[in-house]
C-alpha cells in the first residue's frame, strides 16, 4: 500500500512549490483565488497584445490599447505580490507557482503562449518592477520576430537583445528540464501504476458483469481518477503506455486505452477536471457489452462467421444494457450508457446499432468513437492479426469521411498524438530506428516529434535507446534528423511498449 | 486524531459520529490546510464530511468526493484501500502474441502504409480555430444540458424494437419498469410521459411483438395510474415548494388511465398546491370523460370527496348513466353530495333526472332544496307544477326565510301562467284580515306574477303599485318593469 497525496490537481513539484509558497513567499491570505483570477487576465491581455502587434503597426491604436491593458494587469500583479513570474512547465501555464486553469474560455490565449514561449526557449518571465507600456511594446515586438533558429539559440539570442535595448525590467530563465526529468521518472512510475492498476479492476469488472455479479463501482471510480490525475499531471507517460496493446488482456488494455485517449483528448478540448471524469468513466466502460459475449467468439483467431459478427455488432446496445447492471452508484451511469450505445455510430448516424428515434451524437461519443478507431486499429487483436500503422489510421480518420468521425475531434486527436502517435516506429534519414516517444510542445514542430531512438544505422537494437528532439537543428539550419517513413514493429521483432516501460 | 504529531482527540468508537473514523475508514490518514482553506473551502469539507457521516454503503466515499471537490488549499494524503496491488508492469513480458509471432508469417505492409506525405500536413493545421473552439463550446453545453434520461429511455425503446429476442425484450421492459419509478422519485415527469407514450406506440409498431410483452407495455401506464402510485405522486406535489414545470406535469397527468381516476377525484378535494390544482382539475376533467362507466360507480363511492367531485363531473359531462347513482345520492347522500347530485340531475336536464329531482323540493335541507327548485325553474320542467303549487299555497313555505320563498315562487311563476295568476294576486292583494298574507310572501307573489307577465298578473301587480308596504311596493314596481326581485 502506499500512501499518496492528492491536493485537487497539481503534481507532487507543484505541491512543493505551492507549499513552499503558502508558507513563506507570499503572506496574504486567500492570494491564490487573486492570482487565478488575475492571472487568467493577463494571458489573456499578453495573448490579445501579441495578436494586435502581429496584425497591425505598433503605433496602432488598437496595439496602444491592448498593451496598455496588459501593462495595467501586469502592474496591478507585480504591485501586489513584489514580482509577476509567467511560468511554463509541461502544458500548464504558472502565474508566481500558481497554475492557471485551462478551460474552453481561455483555451486559445494558453495554447498561444504555451506555443510562443517553448518555439522562443523561454521557460519564464519575471518581472520585479512594473515596466512601462513602452517597454512591453519592445519586449513582446522583440519575442514575435521570426526566426528559423532552435529555440535554445533564440533564447540566447533574447537575452542579448534585451540588454541591447536596456530592456532590463524582463528577466528571462529557461525551461527547468532538470526538474522536468525528475518529474517525468516520477510520474513514469505512477503511470505505471495507474496503468496495472487500471487494468486489472477493467478485468475484475468485465469479469463481473460477464458472470452476473455487481462490479465493484468504487475501484472503477478510483482508477478513472487515477488516470485523470495522472493525465493532468503529466499525459506522455501514460499515453506511452497505451503502446503495450497485450494481445491475452486486449479487451481490458483497450478500455483502458481508450479511457486514457479520450480523457487526454477531453484535456486537449478543455474539459474540466470532473467532465474528464465523466468522460473517463464512460470511456472504460464502452466496450462493457462484450462482456455478454461469449468469450470463445470475442477471442476467435480465426475469421467470424456471419452471425458472429452480428454479435459483435450487437455489443454497444448489450453494453446499455450491461450498464444498467452496475449497482452501488447514487444514480445510473447513463452517460456511460449513452456513449457504450453510440461508439459505434458515425456522424450521419450509419454505423451500428441504427437508431429508430431521431438523436444527435452525444460529444463524449465522439471522442471515444476516435479514440476507440485508433486503439483498435493500431492494435493486434484476435479479428485482426496485424495491426494497422498509427499514422496510417490517423491519416484514415482524418482523410475518409467515410469513417465517420468527427473532423473537429480528430484534428484534436492528431494535435494530441502528433502527426506519428506515440508508439509509432520510424526510420529516420540516418537510418536510426526510433519509437515516437512524445508529441513535440512546440506546436509548429509536428512532424517533428520526441523519438527514443533505438537501433544504430546498422540496425542493432539499443536498450533503453536516447531520447532526441527531431526539431533539433545543425548549425546550418539543416535539421540533424529527420524521419523517412513509419515501419511496422513486428517486422523488426520489437515490442514498443517495452521502451514505456 | 493527532495535530501536528500531538493527539488531540481520543474516540474508542467506530460509529458514524467518530471524527476519526469517518476519516480512517475510507482511507484518509492526514489532512493539510493550507491559507486560505479557512476562507475558500471550509464550507465544502464539512459539506463532505456530512454526506459521508449520512452515506450509505453504495455510495461515494471520502475519497471519491474529496477528488471531486478539487480541492486548492487542502492536502490529503491516504491510503487506497479499494484497490488491490496490481502487478507492476515490467519490460519483456513474455504474452501469447510473443509466441504465436514465432509462428504467424510475417505479413508485409503494403508500399503506402508506412510513408507520410509531409505536404499533407500543415502544422498550423491542426490548432483549432475559433469557429471550432465555439463549436466545441456549443457542444460540451449541449452535452451537459441534455436529458440523459430520456436518451436512455430512448435506447431502451430502440432496442425493444429492432431485437425480437424474448429475453431481451423481457430485460428491457424490466428495466423501463425500473426507471419509470425512478424518474418518478426523481420528478422527471417529462420523461415519465415519454416512456408511457414511446411504449404505447412500440405497443403498436414493434414486429413480432409477443402478447405477454404486449400486454406488459400495456400495464406500463396502468401501473402508474395504480390508486397507491398516484396518491404518491400528488401528495408529493402538493407538498413540493417547487412543483415541476406545468408542461411536464400536464404531460403526465396525459398519461393516467382510468384506475387513476377515484384517486385524482379524491385528491381534488384535497390538494393545497393551487399551482398544481388547474392541471389536476384539468386531467380530473380527461379521464372522467374518458371513463364515464367508472365515473359512474364512483358516484356511490364510499369516499365524500370521490362521490362529491364524481357527481359534479358526471353533472358536467351529462353523463345520462349517472342519473340513477344520482338519485341515490340525493336520498343518501350527505348535505354537500346532495345538493352537487340535484346540480349534476339539473345539468343533465334529462326526464329521468328531472324527475328525480323532484324529491329534492322534499329535502330536509334548505341548499338542497333551493337548488332544486332552482334547477327545476332552470329546466322549466312543468311536471312538478302541482308540487309547486301545494308548496306555494301550503304552511311550510311561510316558515322558509326570504331566499327559499322567493326561489319558489319564481320557479312557479316561471311555469304556472294565467292558472295561477289568481292564487298569487289573492296573495299579493287578498285583504281578508285573517288570511293576510306577510310582506314577504306578497313581495314574491309579485315576483312570481312578474315571471307569468300576463295581462291578468299585470293587472294583479298595478293594483297593488300604492302598496304601503316597501318591500312589497318595490317588488311590485320591479315586476312591472321587468325586473326581478
Amino acid at each position: 500500500m502506499t500512501a499518496p497525496e492528492r491536493p485537487g490537481t497539481t503534481g507532487a513539484a507543484v505541491q512543493e512549490r505551492a507549499a513552499t509558497r503558502a508558507s513563506s513567499t507570499f503572506s496574504d491570505p486567500g492570494s491564490d483565488g487573486y492570482i487565478r483570477r488575475t492571472g487568467r487576465g493577463l494571458i489573456i491581455s499578453l495573448y490579445a497584445a501579441l495578436r494586435a502587434i502581429r496584425l497591425y503597426p505598433l503605433e496602432n491604436e488598437a496595439v496602444q490599447n491592448a498593451v496598455q491593458d496588459l501593462a495595467d494587469v501586469a502592474g496591478a500583479l507585480v504591485e501586489k505580490e513584489q514580482e509577476l513570474e509567467i511560468r511554463v512547465s509541461g502544458e500548464f501555464v504558472f502565474i508566481n507557482t500558481v497554475r492557471l486553469r485551462l478551460d474552453l474560455d481561455n483555451y486559445a490565449s494558453f495554447s498561444q503562449l504555451l506555443s510562443l514561449f517553448r518555439s522562443s526557449g523561454i521557460g519564464s518571465l519575471h518581472l520585479h518592477t512594473r515596466p512601462q507600456v513602452k517597454d512591453w511594446q519592445r519586449f513582446l515586438a522583440l519575442v514575435l520576430v521570426p526566426s528559423q533558429d532552435p529555440p535554445a539559440t533564440r533564447f540566447h539570442q533574447l537575452i542579448g537583445r534585451l540588454e541591447q535595448q536596456g530592456l532590463t525590467a524582463f528577466q528571462l530563465g529557461e525551461p527547468n528540464e532538470s526538474a522536468n526529468d525528475d518529474e517525468r521518472a516520477k510520474s513514469k512510475e505512477v503511470a505505471k501504476k495507474t496503468y496495472s492498476q487500471s487494468v486489472a479492476v477493467t478485468k475484475d469488472l468485465m469479469t463481473s458483469v460477464r458472470m452476473g455479479r455487481s462490479p465493484n463501482i468504487k475501484k472503477i471510480k478510483r482508477v478513472v481518477q487515477g488516470i485523470v490525475d495522472q493525465l493532468l499531471n503529466e499525459e506522455t507517460s501514460l499515453i506511452g503506455l497505451t503502446t503495450i496493446r497485450d494481445y491475452d488482456e486486449y479487451t481490458f488494455t483497450h478500455s483502458v486505452n481508450v479511457c486514457i485517449f479520450s480523457v487526454a483528448l477531453g484535456k486537449r478540448l478543455g474539459f474540466n477536471k470532473l467532465q474528464l471524469y465523466d468522460l473517463g468513466m464512460a470511456a472504460l466502460f464502452h466496450d462493457i457489452g462484450k462482456s455478454r459475449i461469449p468469450s470463445e467468439i470475442i477471442n476467435k483467431a480465426e475469421g467470424l462467421n456471419e452471425d458472429e459478427w452480428r454479435l459483435i455488432a450487437a455489443h454497444p446496445w448489450m453494453g446499455a444494457l450491461a450498464l444498467f447492471q452496475l449497482r452501488g452508484q447514487q444514480e445510473l451511469p447513463y452517460r456511460a450508457m449513452v456513449v457504450a450505445h453510440e461508439h459505434h455510430m458515425k456522424l450521419d448516424m450509419t454505423g451500428y446499432p441504427r437508431p429508430i428515434r431521431p438523436r444527435t451524437m452525444s460529444m463524449f461519443s465522439k471522442i471515444v468513437a476516435v479514440a476507440d478507431g485508433f486503439d483498435a486499429a493500431t492494435s493486434r487483436r484476435s479479428y485482426q492479426t496485424t495491426p494497422l500503422n498509427p499514422a496510417q489510421v490517423m491519416q484514415e480518420m482524418r482523410d475518409n469521411p467515410r469513417r465517420g468521425m468527427d473532423p473537429v475531434v480528430v484534428k484534436a486527436f492528431i494535435n494530441l498524438t502528433g502527426i506519428y502517435p506515440v508508439g509509432t516506429l520510424v526510420v529516420l534519414d540516418t537510418f536510426e530506428l526510433g519509437i515516437v516517444h512524445a508529441v513535440n510542445p512546440i506546436p509548429e514542430m509536428l512532424s517533428r516529434p520526441i523519438v527514443r531512438v533505438i537501433s544504430d544505422a546498422q540496425g542493432n537494437l539499443e536498450h533503453p535507446g536516447t531520447l532526441i528532439d527531431l526539431a533539433e537543428q545543425l548549425e546550418d539550419g539543416m535539421y540533424r534528423r529527420t524521419i523517412i517513413k513509419t515501419e511496422n514493429p513486428e517486422r523488426y521483432g520489437i515490442r514498443v511498449g517495452d521502451y514505456f516501460l | 486524531m493527532r495535530w501536528e504529531g500531538i493527539s488531540v482527540l481520543s474516540e474508542g468508537s467506530r460509529g458514524s459520529d467518530s471524527l476519526p473514523w469517518l476519516f480512517y475508514k475510507d482511507g484518509v490518514r492526514e489532512l493539510r490546510l493550507m491559507r486560505g482553506f479557512e476562507t475558500e473551502e471550509l464550507d465544502k469539507l464539512l459539506g463532505i464530511m456530512q454526506r459521508v457521516r449520512k452515506a450509505s454503503p453504495d455510495e461515494d466515499d471520502l475519497l471519491t468526493l474529496l477528488w471531486e471537490g478539487d480541492f486548492v488549499f487542502l492536502r490529503y494524503r491516504y491510503v487506497d484501500l479499494t484497490l488491490e496491488t496490481a502487478p507492476v508492469l515490467t519490460e519483456g513480458e513474455r504474452t501469447r502474441s510473443d509466441q504465436e509471432e514465432e509462428t504467424e508469417p510475417e505479413e508485409e505492409l503494403p508500399t503506402r502504409a508506412g510513408v507520410v506525405n509531409m505536404s499533407d500536413f500543415d502544422g498550423t493545421l491542426y490548432f483549432l480555430d475559433e469557429r471550432e473552439i465555439e463549436y466545441l463550446q456549443t457542444e460540451v453545453e449541449r452535452e451537459y444540458r441534455a436529458d440523459l434520461r430520456q436518451n436512455v429511455l430512448s435506447i431502451l425503446l430502440d432496442i425493444f424494437e429492432q431485437q425480437s429476442t424474448a429475453t431481451v425484450r423481457d430485460e428491457v421492459i424490466e428495466l423501463l419498469d425500473v426507471l419509470m419509478v425512478h424518474m418518478l422519485s426523481a420528478a422527471q415527469f417529462q420523461n415519465v410521459a415519454y416512456l408511457i407514450r414511446e411504449t404505447q406506440a412500440v405497443g403498436l409498431r414493434a414486429s413480432e411483438l409477443a402478447p405477454a410483452h404486449a400486454e406488459r407495455l400495456a400495464q406500463l401506464p396502468v401501473r402508474l395510474s395504480a390508486p397507491e402510485a398516484v396518491s404518491q405522486l400528488l401528495q408529493s406535489l402538493d407538498e413540493s415548494n417547487a412543483p415541476p414545470p406545468a408542461a411536464d406535469l400536464v404531460q403526465l397527468f396525459e398519461q393516467l388511465r382510468g384506475p387513476a381516476l377515484a384517486t385524482v377525484l379524491e385528491w381534488l378535494s384535497r390538494l393545497q398546491n393551487v399551482k398544481v390544482r388547474p392541471m389536476l382539475e384539468e386531467a380530473a376533467a380527461r379521464l372522467a370523460s374518458q371513463n364515464t362507466a367508472d365515473l359512474v360507480k364512483l358516484i356511490g363511492s364510499s369516499i365524500p370527496g370521490v362521490a362529491l367531485e364524481a357527481a359534479k363531473r358526471a353533472g358536467a359531462l351529462k353523463t345520462a348513466a349517472a342519473v340513477g347513482p344520482l338519485a341515490k345520492a340525493l336520498s343518501d347522500g350527505d348535505v354537500a353530495l346532495r345538493t352537487a347530485a340535484v346540480q349534476a340531475l339539473g345539468e343533465i336536464g334529462s326526464p329521468g333526472a328531472l324527475q328525480s329531482l323532484e324529491r329534492g323540493l322534499d329535502d330536509a335541507e334548505r341548499d338542497v332544496r333551493v337548488a332544486t327548485v332552482r334547477a327545476l325553474s332552470t329546466r322549466n320542467y312543468r311536471p312538478v307544477l302541482p308540487k309547486l303549487d301545494a308548496i306555494v299555497k301550503g304552511k311550510a313555505l311561510r316558515e322558509a326565510n326570504l331566499g327559499e320563498k322567493m326561489a319558489v315562487f319564481e320557479a312557479y311563476g316561471g311555469m304556472c301562467g294565467d292558472d295561477g295568476v289568481a292564487a298569487l294576486d289573492a296573495m299579493l292583494n287578498g285583504k281578508s284580515l285573517f288570511r293576510r298574507e306577510d310582506a314577504e310572501v306578497r313581495a314574491c307573489a309579485a315576483v312570481a306574477l312578474g315571471r307569468v307577465n300576463s295581462p291578468r298578473a299585470q293587472d294583479a301587480l298595478r293594483r297593488a303599485a300604492n302598496e304601503k308596504d316597501v318591500i312589497v311596493r318595490n317588488a311590485v314596481n320591479r315586476a312591472l318593469r321587468g325586473g326581478s326581485a
